[in-house]
Parts: C-alpha cells; structure tokens; sequence
C-alpha cells in the first residue's frame, strides 16, 4: 500500500486534483465565514448587477483602499451606480447572523462596513449574491456526491460479489437485473428514477445514487471472479474459513484498489447527473443554492446577465476535474502497466 | 459468426423485457393512483373509468403487466394526458429530430476526437500531448449544459455567427452538434491516444519499423488499424448514450426531440408519454450495442470464443 500511495503523492495529476479538492473542502467548512452573505437574502433593487459593479480604489477623501458604492438596476436605463456614497471593505466585520455546523456567529471574513452590499460575482434575478450561493453550494454538490457514491458502494458493492462468488443462478438474476440498468444510458436512469420518486434534491441524491448501483456490481463481479480463481482462496476455503470470512477477509480486501478508482471517477459523475437533474428541473428546488438549478435560471437572461451562467458552471467544472484528475492518478498509482 | 449472434440476441431478449417490467411499473410504484397518473390530473371521473377499464387496473399485477404488453405489440403505447394524441404519434415526431442530432454530434466525435487522439500518441509526453490530454480531461469534466450555454453566449449572442436556438436551417444544428458531442470527443481523444500507444509498443510494430518502413506507414497502416477497432467500438456505444444525453442538449436549444418531450411529460406528470419515450430510447441502447457487438465479432474473430 505504501508504494501504490508514494506514487500517487509524487503525481502531478493528483497533487493538482487534492489540490482543488482542498480548496473546495475549505470551502465547504468555512463556508459562513468565506461568503459576504446568506445565500438567501434578497435585495430587488439590485438584481442582475454585473461582477465587480460599484466598486472603487479611492475613498470618499481620494485615499486608497478597496470602496463600495450603492448599486441599483434602473427599470430603463440599466444598472446605475450612486459613486457619491462610498464605504470601505474591511476583513472580519459584523454582518448576517448565520448557524453552520452547530455553531452560530456574525462574523464573516470580508464585507462592507455601511449599509450597502459588496456583490465581488454580480447578482443573480433576485438579488442575491452570487458568490455566497456559489460557496453554499459547495457542501451541497459534496454531499450529493458522498451520498450517492455511498448508495452505488452499499447496494452495488455486495451485489457484484455475491453474484461472482456464487454463479449459477444468483449470477445470472443479478446480471439481468444490471443489464436491465445499463440499458438505461448515461443520465436516462437517473430521469427514470426521478420520475418515480419525484423531483427533489434528496430523490436526485438518491436516483444518482442508485444508477451507479450497476457500474460497481459489474467491477466488482468481474474483480471477484478474477480474484476467486486465485490459489491462495481456495487455501483459505480448504483450511476452513466461512463463505462471509472468504469474501470480506481475503476478496475484497484486494478488489479495493479498483473500486477506489472508480469512487473517484463515480463522484464527479455523481455531481454532474444531480447538476444536470438540478439543471432539466428535476432535482434541487428554488431557492436552493443548487448549481445546476442556479444554471438553469442564469439561462432565462443569458444575454443580459451572462455571469449568472458561468461562475456556477466554473464551480462545477472545477469540483468534477478534481476528481476526475485523482480518479486518473490513482489508475496510475495502483496500475501501473496502464501508463 | 451465426451461432455467437444468436446467442448475443437471445441475452437481449430478457433484458429488453426486463426494461418493458420496469418501464410498467413505473407508473404503478409512483406514489398515487395510477389512474390519475396515467389520465391527467385533471381528468373526468368518465376518464379515469375508461382509463381503469382499459388498463385493467382493478386487477392483479401479472394481468395489468400481460394487457400493457399486448398492447405494446400491437403499437398501442397508450394516449398522452397532456395532448390525448397516441403517445406512438407524439414520438413518431420527435424521435427523428433526436437521431438527428446524435448522429452530428457523434460524427463530430469522431472527425475530431480520433485526429487528436493520434496527434498525442504520436509524441507521448510532449507538449501537444499533454495540451490534448489536459483538453481532453476538461472536456469530460465539463456539464453539458455549461458549455452550451457558452457556446450560446460567445458565437450567438456576442458574435451573432449561429441561431441562439430551435431546428431549421443547417447551422440550427451547429453548437447542438458540439455541445452534445464534447464530451463524447474527449473520450475518444482519451481511448484512441491509449490504444494507439498500446499497439505501438508491441512487437509487429518494431518488426515493420526494422524492416525498414517509414513512420508514416508503420502507424497509419500498421497500428492505427488495431487500434481503432476499440476505438470505435466505444464510438459505438457512445452514439446510445448521446440519444440519453440529448435530453440536456435539446432543453438548452430548444431541440425539438425525444429529450425535451421527456422532461416536459416528467414535470407534467403525463406517464404515458414518459413511459414511451423512456422505452424508445432504452430499446434503441440495447439494438445499438447488440449491432456494434455483432459489428466487433466479425470485425475481430477472437471475441466470438470468450
């Protein structure tokens, strides 16, 4: 195990992928103190505000400094800035109250010390900042992805093992029963089951979760069929050891290299099905800050507010290359032959 | 070659009748009175009479699952809650526009994911490849509906070269075409980059390249043709899946296909459409793969004996 990890350290790709991953963990755990604001609060007077509007180097007196004007979207003439008032943007100011984790506080690490609001992504139809909806959609595309990839490992994992440890009729009912899966392609299987369940965030959580079930019981049957074939399982089945003892202490524990990989690879996956469900209207609801969600509305006013499209889509471009850069380096790392 | 193909139809067999029981049940594990779900919400208590009696829906399971199925032979996909035409008529005009544009996008794979592909086994560990790879690995990173909507953005609404949305003229199908197929390229660029370095490392290789042969000939007529052989298989396979993720494509463009219908029956609630497009797109997947399996058999003898 140790050589396979030193590899993968020594990947570019994988300390470019736990690099991101990184990022967007913080992220996700600092989320109240990192974003301005609650991803909810609305202000109508200021929808569709550009990135970066209202904001100055200079103060009211000329001096240095990063300053915030009020922002306002003009029923005909556009977005209006009111350059007259001017106040400062300080680190660690009093703002929103917010509750995250058990923990309560109204501190945030950057914001405007006045009675304006600091909008550094624009704002999207209502008002919100875009880049506290953007952080406060990190822990949800995570937690999808987590949820999902679990429901695939928990369901698809035994499936694929006793199918293969078995044969016989166990192997052929589970196997049509995957075929039957996979002759959903793609994102299909996952429409299918929200159908059934209904739209929703927790239903797309477990409608993505569910399509990966196939993918890991065919890993995972055609490992275990490779690995039973082994001499040294049928010393242990000789020797005594129990059908359950076999397969959790002498199988599977060498069939995790593989399914490592593919976890990877399944959680950005993962997070592109429940971005697109959010996307079609199928899974999170408004007002969740939901990137495939908040997509689809920045979609309605391409054309007069295009950074409502593309800082969420970034978001996720990011998230999904993270995993898919450690999904590549792990292959590398533990299989070798593959390069 | 006969037997290996009969035997690859027969295997297809249950799994298409497992895909008709699932798509069946659809309607009657959905929470609700399947009636309502297969006539409209807004449907008459005459309706939803007609509808029971129809489908039987008073009786046992196996006898509803049976009158589906009879039904299905016949081409009798039941009647749409939304528009009351047969949900055969409504897919009959939708369907085409899907293979349409599945097979732009999976021509646009193939006349540019292969050319990359080659490009970067050529010159492992260069510049260029790795310029392809990190291309390549961002192009299976990203959401189809992103790029869409940049693709939008840049050549339609700034640069005004492509309709921002709708079918009709040739360069309708334009950005939908890339859209749908970048993700598809970048896999082909990712297997074709792969295959080709394993065929170059192998022994008849080395053979052709002492004999003498030129680099040219060695890799195009050589190895490029085993190479491909997967290659295209997964382009194969790949042109299924395109069908299924046209649905995201068609609602960015406004498509008029299979996909758009299908979300639009979902939020509607209208089963019975939902039910006949889910079955149209999950049959051809299965036909689509029993033909390039068959296609790969005869092209490759050596699988036909696994």
């Amino acid at each position: 195990m140790t050589r396979p990890w030193r590899r993968f350290r020594r990947n570019r790709l994988a300390q470019a992928g736990m690099f991101l991953l990184g990022l967007y963990l913080l992220g996700a755990l600092f989320v109240p103190l990192l974003a301005p604001y609650s991803p909810y609060t609305q202000d109508l007077r200021s929808t569709y505000v550009p990135p970066l509007a209202g904001l100055s180097l200079r103060g009211p007196g000329g001096e240095l400094g990063l300053y915030v004007s009020p922002v306002f979207r003009h029923p005909l003439e556009g977005v209006r800035v009111d350059w007259e008032e001017k106040y400062p943007v300080r680190l660690w100011v009093r703002g929103e109250e917010w509750r995250w984790l058990g923990i309560s506080g109204n501190r945030h690490l950057f914001g405007v010390d006045g009675p304006v609001r600091l909008y550094l992504l624009g704002t999207d139809e209502q008002g919100r900042d875009l880049l506290s909806r953007i952080l406060y959609g990190i822990p949800i595309s995570l937690t999808i992805g987590l949820v999902a990839v679990g429901i695939g490992l928990i369901l698809g994992v035994p499936l694929g093992a006793l199918s293969a440890y078995f044969g016989g009729r166990v192997d052929l009912l589970i196997q049509r029963l995957v075929d039957v899966m996979l002759a959903f392609p793609g994102i299909l299987l996952a429409i299918v089951l929200v159908a059934i369940l209904g739209p929703g965030l927790e239903n797309a959580m477990i409608a993505v979760g569910i399509a990966a079930v196939p993918i890991y019981a065919r890993l995972v049957r055609g490992l275990v069929l490779s690995l039973k074939a082994l001499d040294y399982v049928e010393a242990a089945r000789a020797l005594g050891a129990s059908h359950t003892r076999v397969l959790l202490r002498h199988i599977l524990p060498n069939a995790l290299g593989p399914i490592l990989i593919q976890s990877s690879l399944q959680m950005a996956i993962a997070i592109l099905f429940a971005a697109g469900l959010g996307f079609l209207g199928l899974g999170a609801r408004p007002p969740e800050p939901e990137w495939g969600l908040m997509l689809a509305r920045g979609r309605e006013y391409l054309a007069v507010a295009p950074h409502v499209a593309t800082f969420p889509g970034l978001a996720i471009v990011g998230l999904v290359l993270a995993f898919n850069l450690m999904g590549d380096a792990l292959r590398d790392a533990l299989d070798p032959r593959s390069r | 070659m006969l037997a290996y193909a009969l035997r690859r139809l027969l295997i297809a067999v249950p799994t298409l009748f497992g895909v008709v029981l699932l798509v069946f049940l659809m309607v009657r594990l959905a929470p609700g009175d399947p009636a309502v779900l297969l006539a409209g919400e807004f449907a008459t208590p005459e309706t939803l009479e007609a509808i029971r009696a129809r489908y039987g829906l008073d009786r046992p399971l196996p006898e509803q699952f049976l009158i589906y199925l009879g039904a299905l032979l016949q081409g009798d996909l039941g009647e749409s809650a939304r528009s009351r035409r047969p949900v055969l008529e409504e897919i009959k005009t939708y369907f085409p526009n899907t293979v349409e544009l599945a097979s732009a996008a999976i021509l646009v794979a193939l006349l540019t994911g292969i050319p990359l592909g080659i490009l970067a086994a050529l010159r492992p560990g260069s510049g260029l490849d790795l310029g392809v790879m990190v291309l390549a690995l961002i192009g299976v990173s990203m959401p189809v509906f992103w790029f869409g909507l940049l693709a939008i953005l840049i050549f339609s609404v700034q640069l005004g070269w492509f309709p921002v949305a709708g079918k009709g003229t040739l360069a309708h199908l334009v950005l939908p075409a890339i859209t749908l197929g970048v993700n598809a390229t970048a896999l082909l660029a990712r297997m074709t980059r792969g295959a080709l370095l394993e065929v170059l490392s192998q022994d008849y290789i080395r053979t052709a390249r002492a004999k003498g042969l030129a680099e040219r000939v060695v890799v195009f007529k050589h190895a490029l043709r085993n190479a491909l052989i997967p290659v295209v298989t997964v382009a194969g396979l790949e042109f299924g899946s395109l069908l299924a993720g046209a649905v995201i494509t068609e609602t960015i463009f406004a498509w008029p296909g299979l996909g758009q219908l299908l979300v639009g029956s979902i939020l509607a609630r209208d089963y019975p459409v939902v039910q006949g497009a889910v079955l149209l797109v999950a049959t051809t997947f299965i036909l689509v793969n029993l033909l390039v399996d068959l296609l790969y058999a005869w092209i490759d003898p050596r699988v036909r004996y696994d």
